[in-house]
Parts: C-alpha cells; structure tokens; sequence
C-alpha cells in the first residue's frame, strides 16, 4: 500500500465529500482543506506502529459504571 | 457601597450582606434585573430574561436566610449559558434548530444551583450549539465585548463573560469543548474554571463533544468560582462520564497561598504565536507568583504538538450528534457552523482512533509533567480579543489553541486575567493541575488575586 501524502489535496476532500454524500459548496472547498490538513497532519506523521500501547480504552468499574478513561 | 459598586460585588461579600440584613435578595435582583434592562440592548449577552422568576427565587432565598438555613450560595444571582436545560424555559443552543425548544426538565447543574439557592436572571447566548460563531442575519445576534463593543467576547460560552464583565450577574455557567469557558474568560477580563473531566455532571447540557466537553463556572473571581464549583462538584448517574471521586472543601485551603508551590511552564507549543504583550503580562504574573514564594521552573511535554489532532476527535463527534440534522434541514444551520461540522463527516473512522491514541499520549506526557510540578501556568489565549470585521471573515481559519491540550487530557483549568493590551482590552493566563486538583489550581489563582487587581478593573459600558 502506498504511503500517504503529508498534506490533503484538493481532490481528496472532494474524494471524501463525495463518498460521504456531503455537499460542500466549491467556494469552501479550500477553507474544509485547510480544517482537515491542519487537524490531519499529526496524525499522517505518526508512526502507528511506534506508539507506546496507550489505547483509548474504555474502563468499566465494579459498581457497575462505565467510565471514560480519564 | 455604590450601586454601581454592588453589581461587581463578589459571593462572599453578598453573603454576608445578606444575611446581616444589610441587603435584601430581592432588592439586588430587582436591580441587577434593571441594569440587565438598561445596559444589555447593547451587549446582547442575554438569550431570555426570567424576572419573575428571579424575583421568586430571591424571595424564596430571603426567606430560607431569615430562617437561618440559607447557603453560602442563598440569594446570589446566576444565569445559564442556553445549552443548559431549563424546566418551562427555552433552552435554544443560540441555534434555529432548537430555537423554541422548552425542556420540561432542568439539567443537573441547574438542579443543584436552584437547591442551592441560587437566583435565576436568565439565560446567555452561546456560539451556535457552542462551536459556531453568529454571522449578520442570524436569528440569534452575537454577545459583544464589553471592554470593546467592536471586538467578540470569546466563545462559545460568550454571554456569559459579557455579562460577567459587565455587572449583569455575579455568577454563570459556561461549558468547555476547546476552550469555551476559558477563552470569554480571557477575552473579558473574568475568571473561568474548567473543571476535571467527570468532576461537574453534563447531564441536560446540549453536547458538542462527549469526550471533550466539560461545564464549569464562570464569575469575576477565582474565589467566586470555588463557591459555584461547591455546589456542582459530585457524582450524577445521569452523566456517563461523572466521577465517583469525593469532592473537598474548596474553600477550606483557598487563603493557604502559593509558598513553595511548584509551578511548571511549557515553554515550546504554549507560546508559539502568542502576541508579545500576552507574554509580557504572562511573565509579570509569573514573577509575582515567585515573589509570593512559588517555584517557577521550565517542563516539556514532548507530544503536544499533536494537539491539532484533538480536532478530528471534536469534530467527528459534534458530526455524529449533528448529522441527521444537517442531513435533513440543514438550512436552520449557519452557513459556516454548518460547513464546520460537515467536516466531522470527512474523517476516517482509522484517523479517529488514532487522533485518540495521539490524545492518550499526551495525557501521559502531561501526567509526568506534573509528577515534578503542581500545576502548569501558560497563557490562556494567543492575544487579545479580535474585532468582528475579523472573525466574520467565512474564511476565517481555527486558530492554534492553548486550551485544547486540557481538554485533551481532562485536566483542571482556570483562566484568570494577568493585564491589558496596549488597546485596552483584556489578558489572561491559565492554571492546570491534576485530575481532581480543582483546590490547588483555585488557590493558586486565589492568591494571585489576592496580590493584583486586573480581576476588579471594569469596562467602559459598566460605568
């Protein structure tokens, strides 16, 4: 599988816009860019396979709860 | 003690005037009621007001005070953000989508404050479903900044620091998805506590984030924040995310001072693209906490960088709240709120996990952080508040957050103001500590309060 680019393009928001059945007018489409690359770009530059095992568990306590990992 | 003067007083204060017979509940209210009248066609910072039902309230609050059995809280005027679920009052979310929504309940927060005897005034705008600033046309105009009607007041929880700022309640809950309780607090010189994660129920509160929203209260002082979070602190079964912890007497260590308190400041992320004067006034409070007899030292949290990722998180959530709205009537949506949340759909179920697995990382980091410090200083926003002309720009881009780290990591925040720009308009810092450590991060801020007075200087419009 080939490595993903650093930076979202253009065609790809409207790729996912698309598959999403979610009609984003063609004037926002640079802004929508510029919101998914900002919050995207920590994550293409993760290693996954180097992340220490800090899952995002869901912890269930005895009396019955269910607490958010905090 | 001037009227003007009274409508800034803080809950202890009251209190005492309360109870010694010097000042009636109802008066107050009456008066309060009638600058919110005179001073909000302006500031806009009210949705709805409730006089009759504040005048009910103080009635009920003087008389439990004439028995000798009202709390600290008995008498004291509050209003809610309208995301907080009010029986018989519509609750709108500053959003047409639930614009005429009346709850025939009261969410657990405002439960609690009504038991304590707390005295509704009203209820304050948010940011549209506390993400989407209002554009001209909107069917619920924005707040505006009493400190500069030209500039926002922060959001989402922006009503109630205007009307803080500007005398038009002594008390207000905000909530907190990346910033919203801290950023108005910053903007309009008040103070803001976002509680731990799980510490105060969001049971009836309209959600944006469930993993990232908190509520809390908002008022001039840090101490007046310890008096709110008593009565909201506890466990609610009707918020999934509630802690069992045991709540502490918040009040009981907030005069203990600051000597020998360990403070750690994140030196990298937390001031890249802050303004200098924000910096300066960051490093003066700095310097009085030293001189007040903390120790200041530098700390990393090497994966904060990756705070941007909290984003997808808050976005793919607000999206699964929102999109069978958004699908079905997406008109009563603003154009750019509803264009925001859309972009919680265009995420990758593979990049949520791994924006959480990001997220767990940085709790971590931050949690050794504050193995060597008590809590961490940093400043609460970039600058000062920005002009309207600027934020209504469509293309007006997510700003770098100092404050989402702490919702990333649930940690306790307050903002405090530390000074002024040079064009007159609030600065703040913010105070983190452990999960739970509400008191410590309250008495840091409490004594830094108690050596300045930025937290007692008032806007213009409240003259």
């Amino acid at each position: 599988m080939p490595e993903l680019p650093p930076e979202i393009t253009l065609d790809e928001v409207k790729e996912r816009a698309r598959l999403a059945g979610l009609p984003i007018p063609p004037a926002r489409l640079a802004l929508v860019q510029g919101f998914l690359a900002n919050a995207l770009r920590p994550i293409r530059a993760l290693d996954s396979r180097a992340v220490r095992t800090v899952e995002p568990a869901v912890t269930f306590d005895a009396k019955g709860g269910a607490e958010v990992a905090r | 003690m001037t009227a003007a003067e009274l409508c800034y007083a803080g809950i202890r204060e009251l209190g005492g005037l309360f109870r010694r017979g010097e000042l009636s509940p109802v008066d107050y209210a009456t008066d309060l009621l009638g600058r919110i009248e005179r001073l909000d066609k302006s500031l806009n910072a009210y949705v709805t007001v409730t006089g009759e039902r504040a005048l009910a309230d103080a009635r009920a609050a003087e008389a439990a005070i004439r028995r000798g059995d009202g709390g600290p809280l008995a008498g004291i005027p509050i209003a809610y953000k309208d995301l907080y679920a009010t029986r018989g009052i519509r609750t709108t979310a500053g959003s047409a989508v639930l614009g005429d929504w009346v709850p025939d309940f009261d969410c657990t927060c405002v439960a609690r404050l009504q038991r304590a005897g707390m005295v509704m005034l009203g209820k304050l705008i948010t940011h549209e479903f506390a993400f989407g600033i209002q554009f001209p046309g909107h069917r619920f105009p924005p707040a505006r900044n009493p400190w500069n009607l030209d500039h926002i007041p922060g959001g989402s929880s922006s009503g109630s620091g205007a009307a803080l700022a500007a005398g038009l309640t002594v008390g207000s809950l905000g909530s907190d998805t990346g910033g919203s309780i801290r950023g108005p607090a910053a903007f309009c010189g008040i103070a803001g506590l976002k509680p731990t994660y799980g510490r105060v129920s969001r049971a009836g509160v309209v959600t944006l984030s469930w993993t990232l929203d908190h509520t809390g209260p908002m008022a001039r002082s840090a101490e007046d924040c310890a008096f709110i979070l008593q009565a909201l602190a506890g466990h609610d079964p009707a918020d999934p995310a509630s802690a069992r912890e045991p709540v502490p007497d918040y009040l009981a260590g907030l005069e203990g001072g600051v000597k020998g308190l360990r403070i750690g400041v994140v030196r990298d992320y937390f001031f890249e693209q802050v303004e200098a004067e924000t910096v300066a006034a960051f490093e003066r409070a700095l310097a009085e906490l030293g001189r007040l007899g903390a120790v200041v030292r530098d700390v990393t949290i090497p994966s904060i960088h990756a705070t941007p990722s909290f984003m997808v998180i808050m976005l793919t959530e607000a999206f699964a709240y929102h999109e069978r709205d958004l699908r079905t009537r997406p008109e009563l949506y603003g154009e750019v709120l509803r264009e925001k949340l859309m972009v919680g759909g265009l995420f990758r179920a593979d990049e949520y996990v791994q924006a959480q697995r990001l997220r767990a990382q940085i709790r971590e980091d931050t949690a050794r952080a504050l193995e060597t410090v008590d809590v961490l200083i940093t400043p609460t926003a970039l600058g000062p508040a920005p002009a309207f002309k600027l934020v209504h720009d469509p293309d007006f881009p997510f700003a770098k957050s100092n404050m989402g780290p702490f919702n990333i990591t649930g940690l306790p925040t307050l903002a405090i103001p530390t000074g002024f720009s040079s064009s007159g308009l609030p600065l703040s810092m913010q105070i983190s500590g452990r999960p739970f450590d509400e008191a410590t991060v309250l008495r840091a801020g409490h004594a830094y309060q108690r050596a300045t007075d930025w937290h007692r200087r008032r806007p213009p419009v409240a003259a």
